[in-house]
């Protein structure tokens, strides 16, 4: 018995040991190079915005926190990225409560010497948040911080980031405010082009069914109706009344495709499909799930924001189209990069 | 009462060593006890008399030793053999009656996925009335004092029928009436040929009670009749100092048979 | 009090528990216009089935001082949820799998702990649970920085999500039920034995490291489908409180199962009930606050341990024993 306790402390000292020595080399890790100008972005939107404006610009390391398919309502920043903000000169994250575990985070690092830019104050400065949402018994009448689905709103935000950027290092000024000209222009492209196909769905069937309410902003972007099982943020428990109030709504609206999301779990929406089924009636799924807090896999088409707007869009109509809908799928306008993949443009129903 | 060679070993123990965080609670202990005899195990807190049952028993390891009951291993001679824990060892808050502890033991013998009936209940009935609890069968156990407790736990051993029977201090903050019940169910099992070994901490009442006795402080100091081990001297050694106020029977005092005849205390001879 | 009479107690309790049912379920249909749609029905059964299972398994777990150790399993499932997600990707058969692999790796330390060292069992069990949850927040938080669009809501799988219950689920839940209640009537004077004298059970040649170990097998069995319902945080109440207040009103071992399983089918279905009044009422919390009231009402108002009941005894009993007195000596 004596062996085992031994054995056991021993152990345990050397787990100890390791992760002490783990947590050194991390913390060496993180050390980035004094003379370049560190940009911490905490979703992927963020980082990719900065990428597009930052580029052609040399001395500018850009560190995302959270990857693909991460809900960033529920992220917990975990102490390489405590480590990593501390270091950053600049942080740039989304705002409206979006990151809602980091809020105790920015307040400690307001306190240092810290840009900390919210991509959302453009938009809420202009007065185009979506407010009025209850996410807490404390934070009441929020705003809704999916703002980046609008890509008009993602247009401001451009601008404004550009100009912060351009006050920050006025040598590269140009640079900022030229990458930001062509990029607004990709953005006013790519609205008009998605413009075209949602309206192209008849209006009496203009209906989004989704997990959670992220998408009131691409909703009022193009005219269609929302709703969704849970509130605006996944840390909350979806209820009995929740879920039928989606399957009463479906049915009584005869809505044809719901749509899971790349970030959420579908559990309430296979939850919905069910009890639709029980009920007599059909709805289909979506045929790819929605991005809705995340881009997706970096190096693939959703893995940009252009891309991802557009794939959202090519996944709602085509899933439109299977379900027996008459859909217009507009032609790509070459002016937005990147380019669709051949999967989206021509979908198997079937499959 | 002198035991011929003719009395079966109803327990040997033979270099038992039990050690607990590196050292021994029970160190080289040998014992040979007859049957048929009343034995109690004493010693000062702390020497190993519950260690030494338990070892016995299987349920904590031993270092070195072996245990043998009439020659057999436990795990061939367990029909034989029978156990009364400490009453702390439960919680007696436990929802369940009398009879139903009585009857637990002898899920033994029934082996798994055999239910106790009628013939079990019917043996723990007549078990529970031989201690006295006959009119208790159903009550709660959390309804019942200190000396039905252990009353309790006695009848679980009785209605098992083995002969050899182990008891871990029994007498335990029992009132008298209770003590003196246990032990003429203990003398009626001798009499009637089992062998009783009880871890006991009074040491006033091991003439009254037992014919055999143990000195324990984690080596057997002496292990024998009551008459001649129970001696002042032994006694002493056994608990390290003078032991004040103990009164060792008469050594020439032959005359008991049992000890229920034990009227009072022999005075203590000079020297002795 | 014969045995009888508080048998025939415990038949008026769930008498009791089945009235106020039918009327909970009566006046929501009516007053409240709850509608009994597929999805009430089947979260509300998952929901009763599942009360059941843990009720049952509960009292095991209560009798044996164990109590906290649903609390320990539920949260020794994290690291073997990414640990499966990992090898297997987004499969919920896996990810159940992976659960009860860690949870059920948990109290075999736990009981190893104890056995071989001089640390208690609720020392034993803080331990185990907060180094495993540590290991799964660390691994969740490194898949979290992984590009892998398909870690969806892993983190959500140990914080239940009742309302998204699917037929399937309740299948399952019934299905572990079975399996459970046939053991428990298969090795029931073994699993009483064990939980009443481990000691004595040993001495009698009952393998008690085995018996232990088929109880807390089930115990995790039970838990591991029910995260899905009420969470890791509430999984604990959910084992504890309907056995708890069984124990309130009778002082037999069946009855006390039978009763705890009652309370748990009630707080299981009521709890789905209620939830199912407005938007926003999440079901799992609903369920565990019925559980709560049921202790409360029954730590209260049980004849004989009921503290209502023993102040009233104590106000009679001093009444009538003062009456001498008063007339003087």
């Amino acid at each position: 018995m004596n062996r085992v306790y031994t054995l056991v402390h021993r152990g345990l000292c050397f787990v100890a040991l390791l992760s002490i020595g783990a947590a050194i080399v991390q913390a060496q890790e993180t050390v980035t190079p004094s003379d370049s100008f560190n940009i911490v972005a905490t979703t992927t939107q963020a980082a990719d915005i900065a990428h597009i404006l930052t580029d052609g610009v040399d001395g500018i390391t850009i560190t995302g926190l959270m990857g693909a398919g991460v809900d960033p309502h529920l992220y917990k920043p975990t102490e390489s990225d405590i480590a990593a903000m501390n270091d950053a000169d600049m942080i740039i994250y989304s705002g409206l409560h979006l990151e809602g575990q980091f809020d105790e985070v920015f307040q400690a690092l307001g306190e240092q010497n810290i840009q900390i830019y919210a991509l959302s104050k453009p938009v809420k400065d202009a007065g185009y948040a979506i407010g009025g949402f209850t996410l807490s018994a404390e934070l009441t009448n929020v705003d809704d911080p999916h703002f980046w689905f609008d890509p008009r709103n993602w247009e401001l935000t451009t601008q404004d980031l550009a100009d912060a950027f351009s006050a920050i290092d006025p040598d590269h000024a140009d640079s900022y405010q030229a990458n930001a000209e062509a990029y607004s222009a990709q953005l006013q492209a790519l609205y008009a082009w998605a413009q075209a196909g949602m309206i192209s769905v008849p209006e009496g069937q203009r209906y989004l069914v989704t997990s959670h309410d992220a998408f009131q902003y691409f909703g009022a972007a193009f005219g269609w109706q929302m709703t969704a099982i849970q509130g605006i943020s996944t840390a909350a428990e979806a209820g009995v009344g929740d879920v039928q109030g989606v399957v009463d709504f479906v049915i009584d609206n005869d809505i044809p495709v719901m749509f899971i999301e790349s970030s959420v779990s579908p559990a309430t929406i296979n939850a919905v499909q069910a009890g639709v089924a029980a009920a007599g009636a059909t709805v289909r799924l979506g045929i790819l799930p929605l991005y809705s807090d995340a881009m997706g896999n970096p190096g693939t088409f959703g893995g940009t924001y252009t891309g991802m707007i557009a794939e959202n869009v090519y996944i709602i109509l085509q899933s439109y189209r299977c379900a027996g809908g008459v859909v217009t799928l507009p032609d790509w306008d070459t002016l937005v990069q990147p380019e669709p993949t051949a999967e989206l443009l021509a979908v198997d129903c079937a499959s | 009462m002198t035991k011929n060679n003719a009395t079966p070993i109803a327990f040997t123990v033979s270099d038992l060593t039990v050690a607990y965080d590196g050292k021994p609670a029970v160190w080289d202990a040998d014992l040979a006890v007859p049957e048929g005899v009343l034995m109690a195990i004493v010693g000062p807190n702390g020497a190993g008399k519950s260690t030494l049952i338990k070892a016995a028993l299987n349920l904590i390891p031993r270092a070195a030793g072996t245990v043998r009951f009439y020659g057999k291993t436990y795990e061939q001679a367990r029909d034989l053999v029978g156990y009364v824990p400490q009453r702390g060892s439960v919680d007696w808050d436990f929802p369940t009656s009398v009879i139903d502890v009585v009857t637990m033991g002898l899920y033994g013998k029934l082996g798994w996925f055999r239910r106790p009936g009628k013939r079990e209940r019917a043996l723990a009935l007549q078990a529970l009335e031989q201690v006295g609890l006959g009119d208790f069968a159903d009550r709660q156990i959390s309804q019942l004092s200190g000396g039905q407790q252990q009353r309790t736990f006695l009848a679980r051993a009785l209605v098992q029928d083995a002969r050899i029977y182990f008891m871990d201090e029994p007498f335990a903050a029992v009132d008298a009436v209770t003590e003196r019940a246990i032990v003429a169910i203990l003398s009626e099992l001798r009499s009637r040929g089992k062998t009783v070994i009880v871890v006991h901490h009074d040491l006033q009442t091991v003439p009254e009670y037992f014919d055999w006795v143990t000195l324990l402080n984690i080596e057997v100091i002496a292990s024998g009749p009551t008459r001649e081990v129970f001696t002042q001297d032994l006694l002493n050694k056994t608990y390290g100092g003078r032991v004040a106020g103990l009164q060792a029977p008469a050594p020439s005092d032959d005359s008991a048979e049992s000890p229920a005849a034990y009227t009072g205390y022999a005075p203590a001879r000079a020297g002795s | 009090m014969t045995t009888l009479g508080r048998d025939q107690r415990v038949i008026g309790v769930i008498a009791v528990l089945a009235l106020v049912a039918i009327l909970f379920i009566g006046v929501s249909q009516t007053a409240w216009g709850i509608q009994y749609d597929y999805t009430l029905r089947t979260v509300a059964l998952g929901g009763a089935l599942l009360g059941v299972l843990t009720g049952v398994l509960g009292c095991f777990a209560v009798l044996r001082r164990e109590s906290l150790i649903g609390d320990a399993i539920s949260h020794a499932a994290l690291p073997g949820v990414g640990v499966a997600f990992l090898v297997a990707g987004r499969d919920l058969g896996a990810l159940l799998i992976g659960a009860g692999v860690a949870s059920w790796l948990g109290v075999q330390c736990v009981n190893a702990i104890t056995r071989t060292t001089r640390l208690k069992q609720d020392t034993a069990l803080g331990i185990v649970l907060a180094a495993w949850f540590a290991a799964g927040i660390a691994l969740l938080a490194y898949i979290q920085s992984t590009p892998n669009a398909s870690q969806a809501g892993l983190d959500k799988f140990i914080f239940g999500q009742a309302a998204a219950m699917l037929e399937s689920d309740v299948r399952l839940i019934a299905a572990a039920g079975g399996v459970a209640l046939v053991m428990i009537v298969l090795f029931w004077k073994e699993f009483k034995l064990v939980t009443f004298d481990p000691e004595f059970a040993q001495a009698n040649g009952f393998r008690v490291r085995f018996i232990t170990a088929l109880l807390s097998t089930l115990i995790v069995l039970a838990i591991i489908l029910g995260l899905q319902v009420a969470g890791v945080i509430l999984m604990v109440g959910m084992l504890i409180a309907p056995a708890t207040a069984a124990r309130q009103w009778t002082d037999r071992l069946d009855v006390m199962l039978v009763l705890s399983a009652a309370c748990g089918a009630f707080a299981g279905g009521i709890g789905a009930i209620i939830s199912a009044v407005s938007t926003n009422v999440p079901t799992g919390p609903m369920i565990i606050v019925v559980a709560s009231i049921l202790v409360a009402l029954s730590i209260a108002f049980a004849p004989g341990r009921g503290f209502v009941w023993t102040l009233l005894r104590k106000r009679a009993d001093r009444r009538r024993f003062a009456v001498p007195t008063i007339g003087g000596a």
